[in-house]
């Protein structure tokens, strides 16, 4: 389904490239739940950005769903994340001024999605996330896990294929971040999600079933992991 | 989406409700200046727009130099009577051709009496032939276009005069007597026609137009031409380039017709840089395109500007404010990017967001001149009104143009600049591109400060010049003097020189408010100086109350004083001779030489505004060599008492005049008007500079709120370091502060010009005063630090460690 092939970010200072990632080639099929593992400042959340299209790499060609997105359109690249891809960030990134029930429903507006339809996605999510009863409630309302539980929500109201997180347990205590991770888990072996996250912690990539290990913007290990820890 | 977008621009209004309301409430203000002015001025557009028929008429206009103030050439709207036949003759098209009285304002209007009731004034009566209404389509609510005028001694009145003067609009028949002047014994007019008042107002207005017969012939006579105003109507549209040049040529030939039956030679009489012109004017242009005075657009110009300038500034905060509280929505927009929200929906959305509150502020604002129209009204002498308005369709369509202006004014930039945020930045909680405003802000509070400044400096010079205006020397006393509208009689003179506390009854060419200069050149010593000459009666210098420089004043004692003595002021003495007591000059008219001599010198007296000098004058008591009368009666009145006087007058005139009222007005009425025009329009900056003040006083202290607000964090970290809470009050207002003196140092040399412009229209005038200039900068750098200061402070005490927690 992800098909990077010789990828390439530099930053450019005073003409001195510097390089953040370096030769980057890798596929990601359909199902998998990729950890993106490496030190501070070794390019994860730009790996992970260039994937989600809101970064452009200098160099290398990105297929998404068999198609080349460098050259992909805005309007084609919003057709996409309408679509396919759902995002999840270690901030969270509610929008402040919608309750808890608004958050998940924008992205349903976008989609165009109707009515009764939409009425019954948003109840389904509030329900499987238990947070009915936050449902009014501002961001500002919630705890941080009870935050990022909506960020997973409305990552996945509009059913993408794919789900981009940065370290969303970064700002999270252990009980939480595993109750999250656990949900990752499930989505990604009963709904067939694509899940591809950053983190820092061994324990949360066991979650899931490949990692790679990037340093100095170069990919150093790809690891498939067997017997994926149970539910 | 969109009921979503509401809900987020209301909570988000409502986060911000201080700001919000500032926006709202300052935009209201400044739309509302705007608003009135455009009522004025559809108001102004909308004369002889009454009926599509009025496409096809024009004025004609005559080039000549009859009753110019200057005695030089100039178009005029009066034309030779003439004129209409030969237009009528000569111009195919025309299908119908009046000729009507232009509009005498220093007539007191005819006297109307109806049998058994007291007699009134009616101003705008006016003689025309029998094609008015052939040619001004009036809808005749009694009687009809064709048969009103037909006869002479016919009179058809406006349906407001029929109820004033019958309390019922069915007149037809009924006859009034009409006196022009107080001892004119009356002519009976029968109405033949009621007209309803049109829709829009008319240049050639009128409370009732009659047909005495005097328009009937056209005097060839050179010394009884009559003058009046000529309008044609044509059967179409018509071009009027080609038919002014056929005017033109119509016109020349007409000329030297008339010259080689009179014996003069045609290039004689156009040699000294006159030429003759005869051409015509769309009546819908006549009204913007007046003669020998300031069109009314002219007049507006300064208050168009103003106004415009203020909606800028209140324009100005919205964009300010939008500006500085995009860093708030900036998380807003990253998430809605990635969730898959177009660019142009999000511009749209914020820009409905502006459109929200342009409507508010649009609502308000018509509350408001509704609140503000009566005011408005008396001080500039018109009758508008919002809901009212014939033209109620044309306000809403530009009230919409000027809602989507606005909005798209205020709205468009921030919309922009939010809906570019790059996703990555803002989630990455990098909000550097909220800076990219920045440059933009400080231009705009700039431009907000050089205005308010420039006004404040305004106010200051005007101040001053106004002062000075008011509590200059008159050179004559105007307390206790009246004038009566009348020619000098002498029959009533006497019998009010009977009157206990009248000191004086005289008459001059020349008092305040009606004043008639007839220049002439005279010879002292070989030089040929020009001058202006009065005519005036024994005592009207003493009546006046003039000061005397040299020499003595006319007097009965002297019986030369009625043979040749003069008077002259000492703008006249300047010119003429140092010490003119007793020196003579001659006077060449109609090729005879009359000589006269100086008795005396007075102090120059002000007889008009003051951007007029006075002119060097000559005044006469004698009829020599030409005199001429207007009508002024001058009473001066003994100090105590002065109304019982006037009641005691009123008595003595009713006596001698019973069919014809007696009006008058004081000395101090008709000064307080001269100088009416200039002191509405000082109030008007006055009122405009408080308001822009406020606006940019209220924004600068919004926006402060914001950067403080924005810089909390690294206030906090000051804070920590050990930076005082002077430190970080100074700080926040450098930033300002360069702001504020860059706008100081912009506004002094445009408002020295303004001001210099508008000084210069005065002929007695202040020195360009420099402590205006410096308390405006002192003033508005004080202001402007304690805005930001309250702001500034309230951000350096809060407890560093709140600031620190979250992010
Ligand atoms: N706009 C930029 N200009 C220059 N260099 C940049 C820019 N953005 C990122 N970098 C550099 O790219 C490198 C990789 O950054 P990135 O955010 O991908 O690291 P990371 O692996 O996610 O680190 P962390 O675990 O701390 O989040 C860093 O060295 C950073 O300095
Ligand atoms: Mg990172």
């Amino acid at each position: 389904m992800i098909e990077l092939k010789n990828i390439e970010k530099y930053y450019s200072n005073k003409g001195v490239k510097n390089y953040v990632l370096r030769h980057v080639s890798t596929t990601i099929k359909k199902g998998e739940f990729v950890s993106i593992m490496g030190p501070s400042g070794a390019g994860k959340s730009t790996l992970l950005n260039i994937l989600g299209m809101l970064e452009e790499p200098t160099y290398g060609t990105y297929e998404f769903l068999g198609e080349d997105v460098t050259t992909l359109n805005e309007r084609k690249r919003i057709e996409l994340y309408r679509n396919h891809i759902g995002f999840v960030f270690q901030a969270y990134h509610l929008i402040d001024e919608m309750t808890v029930y608004e958050n998940i429903e924008a992205p349903l507006l976008y989609k165009k999605i109707g009515g009764s339809e939409r009425t019954s996605r948003i109840a389904n999510l509030l329900d499987r996330f238990n947070i009915v009863a936050k449902k009014d409630l501002f961001p500002n309302q919630l705890s941080g896990g009870q935050q990022q539980l909506v960020g997973i929500a409305r990552a996945l109201a509009a059913q993408p294929s794919v789900i981009l997180a940065d370290e969303p347990t970064g700002n999270l205590q252990s009980a939480q971040a595993e109750e999250i991770m656990q949900l990752f888990q499930k989505l990604n072996q009963e709904d067939g999600i694509t899940i591809i996250q950053v983190t820092h912690s061994e324990k949360n990539a066991t979650y899931g079933n490949r990692i790679l290990h990037i340093a100095d913007g170069v990919i150093k290990d790809d690891v498939q992991l067997t017997g994926a820890k149970a539910i | 989406m969109f009921k979503l977008n509401l809900k987020i621009a209301w909570r988000n209004l409502w986060k911000n409700k201080v700001y919000a309301a500032i926006n709202i409430g300052g935009l209201a203000l400044g739309l509302t200046a705007f608003v009135l002015m455009l009522l004025y001025i559809n108001h102004e557009e909308s004369y002889d727009s009454w009926t599509p028929d009025l496409e096809n008429v024009f004025q004609i206009r005559e080039k000549h130099d009859f009753f110019t103030p200057d005695n030089k050439e100039h178009w005029q709207e009066a034309t030779d009577s003439r004129m209409a036949s030969l237009v009528r003759e000569n111009i195919p098209q025309a299908v119908a051709v009046t000729k009507v009285d232009q509009d005498w304002e220093w007539s007191a209007g005819y006297s109307v009496k109806v049998d058994g009731a007291d007699p009134i004034l009616v101003k705008q009566i006016k003689d025309a032939d029998s094609s008015f209404f052939s040619v001004f389509n009036y809808q005749f609510l009694h009687g009809s276009a064709e048969a009103a005028l037909s006869t002479p001694k016919s009179i058809v009145v406006k349906e407001s005069i029929a109820l004033k003067l019958f309390g019922t609009d069915k007149v037809l028949g009924k006859t009034v007597k009409l006196l022009i002047w107080r001892s004119d014994p009356g002519q009976m007019f029968t109405i033949t026609g009621v007209v309803k008042e049109p829709k829009t107002p008319q240049s050639v207005s009128f409370n009732a137009i009659i047909r005495t017969g005097e328009q009937d012939h056209d005097p060839e006579n050179i010394s009884n031409r009559h003058f009046c105003q000529v309008y044609a109507k044509m059967n179409g549209p018509m071009d009027s380039t080609a038919l002014n040049k056929t005017l033109q040529s119509v016109y020349v030939n007409f000329k030297k017709a008339a010259f080689a039956k009179e014996k003069r030679n045609y290039k004689d009489i156009y040699k000294n840089g006159n030429t003759p012109g005869l051409s015509a004017l769309k009546i819908s242009d006549v009204h913007a395109n007046p003669t020998l005075k300031l069109s009314w657009k002219d007049k507006l110009k300064p208050i168009v500007g103003i106004s415009i300038f203020l909606l800028l500034v209140s324009v100005i905060n919205f964009v300010n404010l939008a500006t500085a509280q995009s860093v708030q929505r900036a998380k807003e927009v990253g998430v809605k990017k990635i969730l898959g929200s177009y660019k142009g929906q999000l511009l749209t959305q914020f820009l409905l967001e502006s459109a929200m509150q342009s409507m508010v502020s649009l609502f308000l604002c018509v509350v408001l001149v509704e609140m503000v129209l009566p005011a408005f009204n008396q001080n500039f002498n018109v009758s508008l009104s919002f809901w009212y308005n014939p033209q109620l369709f044309i306000m809403i369509v530009q009230l919409l143009t000027l809602f989507v202006l606005v909005t798209l004014l205020a709205g468009f930039y921030p919309s922009w600049i939010l809906s570019n945020y790059n996703p990555v930045s803002v989630l990455k909680g990098n909000y550097e591109n909220g800076l990219k405003g920045i440059a933009l802000r400080n231009i705009l509070v700039v431009f907000q400060f050089v205005i308010s400044v420039t006004f404040i400096i305004a106010i200051g010079v005007m101040y001053q010049q106004t002062k000075y205006v008011s509590n200059k020397d008159l050179g004559f006393e105007k307390g206790n003097l009246v004038n009566i509208k009348s020619n000098y009689e002498e029959k009533f003179a006497e019998r009010l020189r009977t009157v206990p506390g009248v000191k004086y009854i005289a008459t001059s060419t020349q008092v305040m408010g009606n004043v008639f200069n007839t220049p002439e050149v005279i010879t002292y010593k070989e030089n040929k100086i020009p001058v202006n000459s009065v005519t005036v009666t024994m005592d009207a210098l003493q009546a006046l109350g003039v000061q005397v420089m040299q020499g003595r004043l006319f007097s009965k004692d002297y019986k030369q004083d009625t043979a040749n003595s003069v008077v002259i002021n000492a703008s006249a003495a300047k010119l003429i001779d140092k010490n003119p007591v007793g020196k003579t000059y001659d006077l060449l008219r109609d090729d005879r030489k009359y000589t006269f001599q100086i008795v005396g010198v007075i102090k120059d007296y002000h007889n008009e505004g003051f951007d007029k000098a006075v002119m060097p004058t000559i005044y006469k008591v004698t009829h020599l060599g030409g005199m001429s009368t207007t009508n002024n009666m001058l009473v001066r009145l003994d100090a105590a008492n002065s109304g019982e006087i006037i009641k005691k007058i009123e008595a003595e005139w009713r006596f001698l005049y019973p069919d014809y009222p007696m009006t008058y007005t004081s000395m101090n009425d008709a000064f307080d008007k001269i100088l009416e025009d200039n002191n509405r329009f000082v109030n008007m900056i006055v009122l405009f500079s408080l308001v822009s003040v406020s606006l940019s006083l209220l924004g600068l202290f919004a926006l402060s709120t914001f950067v403080a607000k924005r810089r909390t964090r690294e206030i906090a970290v000051r804070k920590v370091l050990g930076a005082s809470n002077i430190q970080i009050v100074n700080l926040l207002n450098k930033s300002f502060l360069i702001l504020v003196v860059v706008a100081n140092l912009i506004s002094w040399p445009i408002a020295y010009i303004l001001i210099k412009k508008w000084l210069d229209g005065f002929a007695y005038r202040i020195d360009m005063p420099v402590i205006p200039f410096l308390l405006a900068t002192l003033v508005s750098i004080v202001i402007a630090v304690l805005t930001v200061s309250i702001q500034a402070r309230k951000a350096a005490v809060t407890d560093p460690v709140n600031a620190l927690k979250y992010e």
